[in-house]
């Protein structure tokens, strides 16, 4: 990471919750401020130049959405949510509004630290050029050739599997609504045909994961939508 | 009714009006030859047969077909005997008066046949317009009524106003057993329940009971028949019974229409109600579930901040902050557990099936349930040309987790836990099966039931709802869900989704990079 600390805003109602996720970024070398409500967390964002936001969608003062919505006009901050385990449609609403990751309540610090270091290696990241190769497990992607090797054999993908695994690829480490790769991939009048997705998934996992029935780097958010982990 | 206590007086009645008809019409002809006979030597008799004409006519008007017919011919009888000479005597002088008689007698039979004729028809159009303008009238109050009550008195009241007779309705109740309404309960003895069965289930006929002559006539409505109309005229005349028959269907088809208008306003009331209790429910759940998730989030992340946190704790602490944090962890899964249940019971649970690989939701459940599986290994084995399956992988995703935690739990550890699904006619079964001790499964212990648990007070966690759950979600998606032990020990739930008709996925096969050439 960077020398300057990263700033993380955590916009959330209840302070236990805050305490913790705090004491935990900032042992991890982040500088943390606390919101309590959507309006006070929407004029630290602005004032605070932060490059992570952690987002409650449960505010007392406002719908989570709207603030993501809000924040999407003018930033492009990373955005985790924190949203109830089974509130599948709030997720997908969240992250198709621009939200970049999720965390179902309740986590452990694990997960948030982990969840959080990706969102900041991507940040970092964004500013670089992109690297001609990626590397994950024993697959290798060209992106410049369009070549795909595992265990140093070549990959023969479809156009829309090569396609899919692009858009995974640049977004390494976000969770994609199914409707959002639907409309990457196959285009805006595929949406409803999510089948298509999840069949061409299996592909992928099939030609590039050890074991396909439990990968580990094409990742399945139940009801949700994908998740690239290099 | 009045008229059941002197059955037998109205054909008495009839027959006495009858007969003073015939004698009128007698008199009649008798008063004209009266008339007639001193203004014969005036008038020609060619005018006077025109006076006994008029009488024919006038009795056809006025008594009907019977006497006119007898007017005919008694008038020809007296004009001869009175007026043709020789007179007082049925001999004629001049052939040429039998003509006359032959005209006359035709003459009159004919005008008395067709004004009669007109009369009976003036008659019925009468009784016709009455009887449409009776069933208009209910027809209009059926529209207004409000309850059940009311259209069976507007139904009777009608029945008994047109055609003087007394009905019954008899309608099913909520289990479906006819039950006879209106009936104030003293008069219901005429009506017999296996013949109003008989016209319920026929929906389409109409019994005439012969013997006690009860008419039953089925409410067909739009969508099914609603009940059945009785009609009885308290006589053994089944002729009556005919003779308004297609009256008493037009009111029951009306009083069908009312029923069912009454019955969809009631289904709207009681959706609207239920609809409102649901949405509570669920707002309750929701409310519920938050207020129960927030201190528990804040417990486990607590506790996981203390045991990770610098400067280090203590051995014997962190470990007090790590059993902290799962017991939470636990705490959590059984709270979710609970509010499923209740979600799943409330029907508040909206199914969100897609079409989509078993393999993927198996992966994910794998991957969910990490932690609980070190010392498990599970092996997935699907047929390579399984199909696509309609289901709410949230859902079946749960099933799996509760499935596999249950098998890693009770499974002799550094077993495996095997995961196999084939297609079953038009279903695919599922198995997950493990090496361990097995279900301890006795015949009256249902373990899908609620809070049923293999062995009480066992040191496992749970408080078996997880295989309630399970039943609940495949039962949702038209499946089953069955346990028993495996011939070489462990234990094996199978389920069963259905197969449907899974939606074609054309396969491109352009490769990602044009070929070298």
């Amino acid at each position: 990471m960077a020398e300057i600390a990263p700033r993380v805003i955590v916009i959330e109602d209840e302070v236990q919750i805050r305490r913790f996720v705090r004491q935990a970024l900032e042992e991890e070398g982040c500088r943390v401020f606390e919101a309590g409500t959507a309006a006070q967390g929407l004029i630290d964002a602005g004032t605070r130049k932060p490059d992570l936001v952690i987002l409650d969608l449960g505010l007392p003062d406002r719908d989570g959405i709207d603030v993501i919505r809000d924040l999407r006009t003018w930033s492009d901050v990373a955005i985790i949510i924190l949203s109830a385990r089974s509130h599948e449609d709030d997720k997908i609403r969240a992250l198709d509004a621009g939200a970049d990751d999720y965390l179902a309540k309740p986590f452990g610090v694990g997960e948030l630290l982990a969840r959080t270091r990706a969102m900041l290696r991507r940040k970092s990241r964004a500013g670089d050029e992109v690297a001609p190769t990626v590397h994950f497990g024993d697959v290798a992607v060209d992106l410049s050739r369009r070549t795909v090797h595992r265990h140093d054999e070549p990959v023969h993908l479809t156009a829309l599997e090569y396609r899919l695994l692009g858009v995974l690829l640049a977004n390494s480490g976000r969770v994609l609504t199914h409707r959002h790769l639907l409309k990457e991939v196959w285009g805006p009048s595929f949406i409803e045909s999510s089948h298509y997705l999840r069949v061409y998934v299996g592909h992928l996992r099939q030609k590039l994961e050890g074991d396909p029935a439990q990968p580990r780097h094409i990742l399945t958010e139940t009801g949700v939508g994908y998740r690239f982990q290099p | 009714m009045t008229t059941s206590a002197n059955d037998g007086a109205p054909a008495v009645a009839v027959g006495r009006r009858e007969l003073g008809s015939y004698l009128l019409a007698l008199s009649a002809c008798a008063l004209t030859t009266l008339i007639a006979a001193p203004l014969s030597s005036y008038f020609d008799l060619a005018n006077i047969v025109m006076v006994f004409l008029l009488v024919v006519v006038l009795v056809a008007v006025r008594l009907g077909r019977g006497p006119a017919v007898t007017a005919a011919f008694v008038s020809v009888a007296l004009f001869d005997f009175f007026l043709v000479p020789p007179r007082l005597s049925f001999a004629v002088n001049d052939a040429q008066y039998l003509l006359t008689f032959a005209i006359m007698l035709t003459v009159a039979l004919i005008t008395g046949q067709l004004t009669a004729g007109l009369k009976v028809q003036a008659q019925l159009a009468s009784v016709r317009e009455q009887r449409a303008g009776a069933l208009y009238e209910m027809s209009r109050e059926l529209a207004g009524a409000l309850s059940l009550d009311q259209v069976i008195a507007i139904c009777q009241r009608c029945v008994a106003a047109v055609i003087q007779a007394e009905s019954c309705l008899v309608l099913p109740d909520d289990a479906g057993q006819l039950q006879v309404v209106g009936s104030g309960g003293q008069t219901a003895h005429w009506i017999k329940p296996d013949m109003a069965r008989m016209a319920f289930d026929g929906g389409a006929c109409t019994d005439l009971d012969a013997a006690s002559a009860v008419g039953y006539f089925a409410l067909r409505a739009p969508t099914r028949v609603r009940g059945v109309l009785a009609v009885t005229f308290h006589s053994d005349s089944t002729a009556r019974l005919l003779e308004h028959h297609s009256l008493l269907e037009a009111v029951a088809s009306l009083a069908a229409i009312a029923i069912e208008r009454l019955h969809y306003v009631d289904v709207a009331n009681k959706t609207e109600l239920q609809m409102v209790a649901e949405r509570l429910r669920s707002s309750v759940l929701s409310a519920v579930s938050h207020d129960l998730r927030t201190p528990l989030t804040a417990l486990v992340g607590l506790a996981d901040a203390l045991a990770a946190g610098r400067p280090a704790l203590a051995d014997h602490q962190r470990e007090s902050a790590e059993a902290i944090r799962d017991q939470a962890v636990r705490l959590s899964g059984l709270v979710g557990n609970l509010l499923d249940m209740a979600r799943l019971n409330a029907g508040a649970v909206k199914l969100r099936k897609e079409w989509q690989p078993l393999e993927e939701v198996i992966g994910s459940s794998i991957k969910l349930l990490e932690r609980n599986l070190a010392a498990h290994p599970v092996s997935v084995a699907l047929p390579a040309d399984l199909p696509l399956l309609e289901f709410d992988a949230v859902l079946i995703e749960r099933v799996f987790c509760n499935l596999i935690e249950n098998a890693a739990k009770y499974a002799t550890p550094h077993t495996p836990i095997e995961i196999s699904a084939r297609v079953q006619d038009a279903f695919v079964q599922i198995t997950v099966s493990d090496s361990g001790r097995g279900i301890p499964l006795k015949p009256d212990i249902d373990i899908f039931q609620m809070f049923v648990r293999g062995t009480r007070e066992s040191a496992e966690p749970g408080i078996g709802l997880g295989l309630a759950i399970c039943r609940a979600i495949v039962e949702a998606h038209l499946g089953t869900i069955t346990a028993h032990n495996r011939e070489q020990g462990g234990a094996c739930f199978m389920f069963t989704l259905p197969r449907g008709n899974p939606p074609v996925v054309e396969l491109d096969d352009t490769p990602a990079i044009a070929r070298d050439g």
